[in-house]
């Protein structure tokens, strides 16, 4: 991954980040951060709607219908920021443990979604009856908001990856 | 009240010291910072595209708003005590930088055009509350809204790009040398 890094850094996009980073790393940032608004937003009301604390003049299948296709914008659009901020930077990235959890989760996080979103299409009888009543599917609906939690806190340790002491690989220089 | 004795002694409290003594606070209270206004913009943006009516507008704006907005104080008021403990880490230094002023007088510009929202197309409410768009004056508050929210994730952004941080703490023992050879002028936080 280091060699990757290296070579990574001195490819001619990775350069012109490089070369430009006095506003163009905390422009991506910022973008990066108003689609983390934008998922973080989206799974909060679609999961207030499961445990029935928020949004119950409509339908699970209306919230979805609202929130999921914000929700799959916002991710493309952090996919794009966060590969841009890969470029610009490919140790600080790469080299930390905090990003490849954080990509761990993400991907959880995503086929949680992609899941839950799915299956609520093909069976939103079941769903509205009685489903999201269950204790299990409002445990879940906790979880998947801690999980988009962590995500953001790991986003942000990256940039102190010392925290996970001997974990992190940017220790082992 | 001299300005500059009272940033010093904020610098001086007990809390101040305690988070720059520690490797993990600032790190974990920035994270926190940074949750809180991921769900002050996220909620608000839902709001804002409800008055603007590109999205729920089917929805009674009333109801919208107060199943929201007490998260999104609950939220703000996370993100400005997370603030706040950031800010008397190094309250000289940032008190001076034109990032942190301009993001506070962006914050103080959202809250008047919250406020003018309240007088004017708030207090109409019930005449618009099922129309899928708010009037022309509610309409022009969600697009500044919007505009002055990114305008200070931008700033808070940029903060940590124009100040150095305050630490007494060992510096940390990241690969400072591979990060060297690959930025030589730069370490962004």
């Amino acid at each position: 991954m280091k060699q990757f890094a290296e070579w990574l850094s001195t490819t001619s996009p990775s350069v012109f980040i490089q070369n430009h980073n006095s506003w163009i790393i905390p422009a991506i940032q910022s973008i990066h951060i108003v689609g983390i608004a934008m998922v973080i937003g989206s799974v909060f009301m679609i999961d207030l709607r499961v445990l029935g604390w928020a949004g119950m003049d409509q339908t699970l299948r209306q919230t979805i219908n609202r929130f999921g296709p914000w929700l799959t914008g916002a991710l493309c659009l952090l996919l794009a920021t966060g590969i841009l901020m890969v470029i610009g930077e490919p140790a600080r990235e790469l080299v930390t443990f905090s990003f490849w959890l954080k990509m761990f989760l993400v991907a959880v996080g995503t086929a949680i979604a992609a899941i839950f979103q799915a299956t609520l299409r093909k069976h939103d009888k079941q769903w509205e009856d009685g489903l999201a009543r269950s204790r299990t599917v409002k445990g879940l609906a906790i979880v998947t908001f801690l999980v988009w939690v962590c995500i953001i806190v790991l986003g942000r340790l990256i940039a102190y990856d010392h925290v996970w002491g001997s974990w992190s690989p940017a220790t082992k220089a | 009240m001299d300005i500059a004795w009272f940033l010093k002694s904020l610098e001086a409290s007990g809390i101040a010291a305690r988070i720059r003594d520690s490797l993990y606070l600032f790190p974990l209270i920035e994270s926190t910072h940074v949750l809180g206004l991921a769900l002050v913009f996220g909620t608000i943006a839902i709001i804002d595209l409800r008055l603007l009516g590109i999205a729920s507008t089917e929805r009674s704006f009333r109801r919208m708003a107060s199943d929201i907005l007490k998260w999104t104080w609950a939220a703000f008021a996370l993100t400005a005590l997370t603030g706040a403990l950031m800010f008397i880490t190094n309250a000289g230094v940032y008190y001076h930088n034109f990032f942190f002023r301009t993001k506070m007088l962006l914050l103080a510009v959202a809250g008047i055009n919250m406020l003018f929202f309240e007088l004017t197309a708030g207090r109409t409410i019930h005449r618009w509350d099922q129309a899928p768009s708010a009037p022309r004056t509610g309409k022009a508050v969600a697009v500044l809204s919007l505009a002055l929210w990114i305008g200070i994730i931008f700033m808070g952004r940029i903060i940590g790009f124009t100040t150095t941080r305050a630490a007494t703490a060992t510096p940390p023992p990241t690969s400072v040398d591979f990060d060297d050879f690959l930025n030589p002028t730069q370490q962004s936080k």
